[in-house]
């Protein structure tokens, strides 16, 4: 399932993120990485707020479609 | 001397670095809630010891170079190299922060990490084990609350101590001892990459350039000059790993420092479980605030609300501004609390001074009605040189008694000043123009007030002394007050005189009196920056930026050039992309910054009272010359292609403190009145000299100012403005020395106003406007709009070029600008005329056709990449 598929308020795990190679890096940085557990805070228009430990992190939808993830 | 001691402060951004340094250092540096506040570095003395320097680098989330603050941040760190780290880690989100901090411990410096935000984390209940930290990353931790200045001090006593240990046992050959968190055959590769780069970099921080190669960092690879037969061996290696764990290196790397953490974590940080994956109030805020529908009326209303507290009528900016202009800097004003109704004997006992002022002014406006007719009577059937313009001593009561005034106290439209009018009721004019003498008001429309002044009535009126405002309260003369007093008692010419109150005072007074405003603005501006709404706002805007090939990212330069242009342009390096950036340094001071308030504050106060709408619209203006700006640049080839992706940390929603929103409004407020004194002032002592001498440097009288240097080097670029309605030589030199500093315009139109008619400076500048055009407020906002959006001040100029890379690119930049403000101006103007039946002339065809250009330029399909 892609992260942009996701409804406000639900929980999964990060499967991989794809993309391109600065921005893939940068959003690792952030702790976009293979097993972290991510929530969906807001969505509006396909953007989303997404909550990664503990702070949140804003993308746009594009960036939602490179992020896989799997139900926990 | 002792050799000084350099320790960076590292962190994400947000983390409370800035907080730190301030505490440290005891400076005041901005602090704000959303990340990139510190774009360059910053170095500041360690309070208590003089040989420490702070360097307060840019928050990074990575040493790995995504935006330029990276960059800056890791050049710095690996090249010039501190003598020791102090790693600034947010506790509230520990697992994060430890990234940065697993990478800066590989470089091999000495390093404290001190925990901050302790407080909160103990409010919440969490668990942070230091010691299990330390030994995991081999450095000191320490827990401290910035905020509170909690254990900052001990953190910072102890990375002085560590730097100071470090520089006397600098020695080859000790190697530090640094974290190994990554899995076997990782680990094998970097320890083969570490053999080959032996000697070619810094002993201690060998580790920290193995992984980036692992990591196939270019830039390092590239400054490590590797012989191609070595990079081929190394890459033998990498590429085992990356088959064996089936990713690629960068990403093997970034997994797997976040299991270390993770690990690390678990048996370091007890989180206290009520808390765990629910939504904070900063998330139920973020849902109201982001929501589809919600957000962009939300951000609207906000600025709305801004204005209203700036400029709207009867609004806390105005009474600030009215105070300001009139008591504070202008005649004088009564300490509140003190007023009372005036006890002595005489007229005004038991008033007000409000109504003492007003009833004098009757009573003036009176006495001068009927002076007037009796000069004219007096005057009757004589020849120019006969004539007298003033009362005589004696009044010839004979002709006194035959003359009957028709007095009306009205207060003027612009300026509330009270003035003497005649009956303009239909009939009245209608006989007037017939020629006729007007009857009074037995014409039965009522209104205006007409009453008789009669030679007693007169009499009675010219007794009226004007109201000492001594009488009623504790009066504090204002500064013009003080200047006068102090000029006529040193018994100064004229000419000096002149200089000093229009010149030197006038420019600056005007510049000040729009502090309130501004000062308004910058404390709204603060509390939605502090609070975190101003991130939100980024997010809620990259929707519709998208859409014109700009990321949210680029507004945040935009928020930041709604207090100043410069910084604005500055900001802008966050952003990643080269096109996106030129983009947004072209497009960011469109959004009208402190010093154009005070342009929109004035032209609201002047011409648009009413129209309550004006003034924030300009800032609507602003982002809709951005949005269609962007869209039409975007069409062009230098700019075709996708906005980088939107990606970006919301800080958490907190209450701003009163100290931290003050010490922000003080900072750039205090710049504006800096600007006031030292560029403001010599501007207006220099345009005092050319409008006040010809070519010739003779003293000019004030009736011959059409003579003066201003007005001939005016006239000369006046013809280009005519088009735009307010093309005289006024209005081409208040827009010229605009570009000194955009508030300039004001203080110049003060002065360039300074002998049209009227009692003050706001009624001169309406009836300067009144001069130039049949449609003076249509020329104001033309004036006020091409002064808005031409390029920005000189200042900002500057950093334009330099941010934009090169000459060509910094001329396409004005000239875009230029162009801009021009067509606004033009096309308000010319249309604005022909919807108020000002008839359609050649320059109407020229605005509509230069629209029609520029829309199409919008509508029309890219070009493509």
């Amino acid at each position: 399932m892609k992260l942009a598929e996701m409804k406000e308020g639900e929980r999964a795990r990060i499967v991989r993120v794809s993309g391109e190679e600065a921005v893939k890096r940068h959003l690792g940085a952030l702790g976009f990485v293979a097993g972290t557990i991510v929530r969906v805070v807001g969505e509006s228009y396909g953007n989303m707020i997404l909550a990664v430990h503990e702070s949140r992190i804003a993308v746009n939808d594009a960036t939602a479609q490179d992020v896989e993830v799997a139900n926990v | 001397m002792s050799k000084s001691v350099k320790i960076a402060l590292a962190g994400n951004p947000n983390s409370g670095k800035t907080t730190l340094f301030n505490a440290l250092t005891g400076s005041d540096q901005y602090v704000g809630n959303w990340p990139g506040v510190t774009v360059e570095k910053k170095d500041g003395i360690l309070a208590g010891h003089k040989e420490v320097i702070i360097q307060d680098l840019p928050g990074i989330y990575s040493l790995s170079p995504y935006s330029i603050e990276e960059k800056v941040s890791r050049r710095f760190l690996v090249e010039e190299g501190p003598d020791a780290i102090l790693n600034i880690v947010d506790g509230t989100n520990i697992e994060r922060n430890l990234y940065l901090s697993t990478q800066l411990a590989e470089l091999g410096l000495p390093m404290v990490m001190a925990v901050n935000m302790m407080d909160v984390v103990k409010k919440n209940g969490d668990n942070i084990d230091f010691e299990k930290i330390a030994r995991a990353l081999r450095c000191e931790v320490v827990g401290i609350s910035a905020l509170k200045k909690d254990g900052d001090r001990m953190a910072a006593e102890k990375v002085v101590e560590m730097a100071k240990k470090s520089v006397v046992e600098k020695g080859p050959g000790k190697l530090p001892d640094v974290p190994h968190v990554f899995s076997g055959s990782v680990e094998h590769a970097i320890a083969h990459i570490e053999e080959s780069i032996q000697g070619k970099v810094p002993a201690r921080s060998i580790r920290w350039y193995a992984i980036k190669i692992f990591e196939r960092d270019r830039e390092i690879i590239k400054k490590l000059d590797i012989g191609v037969g070595e990079m081929k061996h190394i890459e033998e290696h990498i590429r085992d790993c990356e088959k064996e764990l089936d990713d690629d290196a960068e990403s093997i790397i970034t997994s797997q420092r976040y299991e270390f953490i993770q690990n690390l974590m678990s048996k370091a940080l007890t989180k206290s479980e009520i808390r765990k994956n629910k939504a904070t109030l900063s998330d139920k805020i973020d849902r109201i605030v982001t929501n589809r529908i919600l957000a962009l009326p939300i951000f609207i209303l906000s600025l709305c609300v801004m204005w209203w507290l700036a400029v709207a009528e009867n609004g806390p900016g105005t009474i600030l501004t009215d105070w300001a202009n009139d008591g504070f800097l202008g005649d004088g004003w009564h300490l509140p609390f003190t007023t009372h109704e005036c006890r002595e004997e005489g007229k005004y006992k038991g008033m007000e001074f409000e109504d003492a002022q007003g009833e004098f002014a009757k009573q003036d406006a009176s006495k001068t009605a009927w002076e007037e007719a009796y000069l004219e009577k007096v005057n009757e059937g004589k020849s120019d040189e006969e004539k007298v313009d003033e009362m005589p001593e004696e009044i010839d009561e004979k002709v006194a008694a035959t003359i009957v005034a028709k007095g009306v106290f009205v207060e003027d439209e612009e300026t509330g000043e009270p003035i003497a009018k005649e009956c303009d009721c239909e009939k009245c004019a209608a006989k007037r123009d017939a020629g006729d003498e007007c009857e009074g008001c037995g014409c039965g429309c009522g209104e205006p007030d007409l009453w008789d002044v009669d030679f007693a009535a007169y009499k009675e009126a010219a007794e009226w002394e004007e109201p000492d405002p001594g009488q009623f309260g504790v009066w504090v003369p204002g500064i013009s007050a003080l200047i006068t007093d102090a000029l006529d008692r040193a018994g100064v010419n004229d000419t000096v005189k002149s200089l000093v109150n229009d010149g030197a005072w006038g420019g600056v007074a005007t510049v000040l009196g729009f502090v309130p405003v501004i000062f308004i603005v910058f404390l709204f501006l603060a509390f939605l920056e502090d609070c975190g709404y101003m991130a939100r706002v980024a997010f809620i805007m990259d929707r519709l930026f998208r859409k014109f090939g700009l990321s949210g990212k680029s507004f945040i330069p935009m928020i930041v050039g709604k207090g100043c242009g410069v910084p604005a342009v500055m900001a802008a390096r966050t952003i990643e992309n080269e096109r996106d950036h030129r983009m947004t340094v072209i497009l960011a001071t469109f959004i009208p910054c402190g010093a154009k308030t005070v342009i929109i504050a004035m032209f609201a106060a002047l011409f648009f009272r009413e129209q309550w709408y004006v003034a924030p619209m300009m800032d609507v203006v602003g982002i809709a010359i951005i949005v269609l700006g962007g869209i039409a640049l975007k069409k062009t080839r230098f700019f075709a292609g996708e906005a980088a992706p939107f990606v970006m940390e919301l800080p958490a929603y907190h209450m701003p403190t009163i100290t931290g929103i003050w010490r922000h409004t003080w900072n750039r407020l205090k710049g504006y009145m800096l600007k006031a004194g030292l560029i403001i002032f010599p501007a207006c002592v220099f345009l005092w000299f050319v409008m006040h001498f010809d070519f010739g440097f003779n003293l000019l009288e004030d009736e011959q100012i059409e003579q003066s240097i201003l007005a001939t080097v005016g006239g000369w670029i006046a013809w280009i403005l005519a088009p735009l309605g307010f093309g005289t030589w006024q209005g081409a030199a208040a827009s010229v020395s605009a570009e000194i500093a955009k508030e300039q315009a004001t203080a110049t139109l003060g002065l360039v106003a300074a002998n049209m008619e009227g009692a003050s400076t706001a009624a001169h500048i309406t009836n300067l406007f009144g001069s130039m055009s049949d449609f003076p407020k249509l020329a104001a906002l033309s004036f006020m709009i091409f002064n808005l959006f031409i390029p920005p001040c000189m200042v900002a100029i500057a950093v334009t070029f330099r941010e934009m890379g090169s000459k060509a690119w910094g001329w396409i930049a004005v000239g875009f600008q230029l162009f801009v403000g021009y067509v606004l101006a033009l096309s308000v103007y010319r249309l604005g005329v022909l919807f108020a039946g000002g008839g359609f002339g050649i320059w109407t065809a020229v605005a509509i056709l230069v629209d029609l250009w520029c829309i199409w330029m919008i509508v029309r399909k890219g070009s493509g990449k």
